[in-house]
C-alpha cells in the first residue's frame, strides 16, 4: 500500500470509527475527493481485503430510496491504516494522487 | 423541486452508459451501487442552490465514467481474453475490418444503383408494377433491418436508436450500412485470435 494524499484522507475518515459503514457519496464529502478518485481507490483496497462493503438492508421508512452500498475497514484493514498513518508525516504529503496514474506493470 | 427527478433521470442514464465498460460480473451490482448514490447528491441539504446540487450530481457521474473506465483496464490487465469480455469489446473492432466492411457495403450500394439506372434505360416507359415492387422490397428491408436491430443484444458505434433512424432515413445505404459495420454477429461472439468470420455482411 503506497500512501497518497488521497488515500490517507480516505483512511483518516474510515479510521475515524472504524467500524462506522460509509456509503461513497458519504466518503466523497467527509474525504473531499472526487468520485473518480474514490471509487477505483474503494475497489482496490477491496480487493486487498482491507476493505469491506454489504448492501445496505431495505428499509420501508426509506421513502423509496434505492438500498446503498456500505464500506468500513476491515480488521486488517484497520491495523494497516493505523500503522500507514503512523508512518506517514503529520501534514499530508502532497504527493501525486495515485490512482490518477497507475503505475504499467507495477503491483497493481 | 420539479428538476431533480430529470436531473437524476439523465446521471442514471450516464451511469448506466459507463457501466457498460464493466466486466459482465459487476455491472449491474456497481450500477445499483452508484445510482443509489445519487439521491443523496440531489438532496444533500447542505449544498445551497438547487442547481449545484445538479451541478454536482452530473460531475459524480463524470467521476463514474472515469471508475469505469480505470476499473475496466486494469481488470484486463489481469484476466484476459474471455468471451464475455470479448462480447464488452464488440463497440470495438480493428479499423482495418470496419474499412473492409464498410467497403464491402458500399459497393453493394452501388451496385443496386447501378441495376436501377440500367432498369431505367433499358425500359424506358417503366412497367407500372416495377415502382410498387420496389417499395414493397424497400419496407421489406427496412423491416428486416428494424427487426435486426431490436432483436440484437448490442450493436456497434452507435446506440440503437440512431441506426433505425439511419435505416429508415436512407434505405437502402443506411441498412446496408448497419449490417456491414453496425451489426454485431452470432459468429463474432467467439474470442478474438479464432478464425474471422469473411468480412461479407
Amino acid at each position: 500500500m503506497k500512501l497518497t494524499g488521497p488515500l490517507e484522507r480516505v483512511l483518516r475518515v474510515l479510521l475515524a470509527d472504524p467500524s462506522a459503514p460509509h456509503y461513497g457519496y458519504d466518503l466523497m464529502k467527509a474525504a473531499k475527493l472526487p468520485s473518480g478518485t474514490l471509487y477505483p481507490m474503494l475497489a482496490r483496497l477491496q480487493q486487498e481485503g482491507l476493505v469491506d462493503s454489504e448492501w445496505e438492508p431495505q428499509r420501508q421508512d426509506a421513502g423509496g430510496r434505492p438500498p446503498r452500498r456500505y464500506y468500513r475497514l476491515t480488521a486488517e484493514g484497520a491495523r494497516a491504516a493505523r500503522l500507514e498513518l503512523a508512518q506517514a508525516p503529520v501534514p499530508a504529503r502532497r504527493a501525486r494522487p495515485g490512482p490518477a496514474r497507475p503505475a504499467p506493470g507495477g503491483t497493481r | 423541486m420539479s428538476g431533480a427527478p430529470l436531473t437524476q433521470r439523465i446521471c442514471e442514464r450516464f451511469i448506466r452508459a459507463a457501466c457498460r465498460r464493466l466486466p459482465e460480473d459487476m455491472r449491474a451490482e456497481r450500477c445499483r451501487e452508484w445510482a443509489a448514490e445519487l439521491p443523496a447528491i440531489l438532496d444533500d441539504p447542505s449544498i445551497r442552490p438547487g442547481l449545484r446540487r445538479a451541478v454536482r450530481a452530473l460531475t459524480f457521474s463524470a467521476g463514474i465514467a472515469r471508475t469505469t473506465r480505470r476499473l475496466s483496464r486494469s481488470r484486463r490487465g489481469a484476466r484476459p481474453a474471455r468471451a464475455s469480455q470479448w462480447r464488452d469489446g464488440a463497440m470495438r473492432a480493428r479499423p482495418a475490418d470496419v474499412a473492409v466492411r464498410a467497403t464491402v457495403g458500399v459497393a453493394i450500394w452501388l451496385v443496386l444503383v447501378f441495376i436501377a439506372i440500367a432498369l431505367g434505360r433499358a425500359f424506358p416507359h417503366l412497367p407500372g408494377w416495377l415502382l410498387p415492387a420496389g417499395l414493397v422490397l424497400a419496407a421489406g428491408f427496412d423491416a428486416f433491418c428494424l427487426a435486426d436491430i431490436a432483436r440484437a443484444g448490442q450493436v456497434r458505434y452507435l446506440p440503437k436508436w440512431a441506426w433505425a433512424l439511419i435505416c429508415l432515413a436512407q434505405t437502402p445505404l443506411g441498412g446496408i450500412l448497419y449490417l456491414s459495420i453496425g451489426r454485431v454477429g452470432r459468429a463474432r461472439t467467439v474470442p478474438p485470435g479464432s478464425a474471422p468470420p469473411g468480412s461479407a455482411p
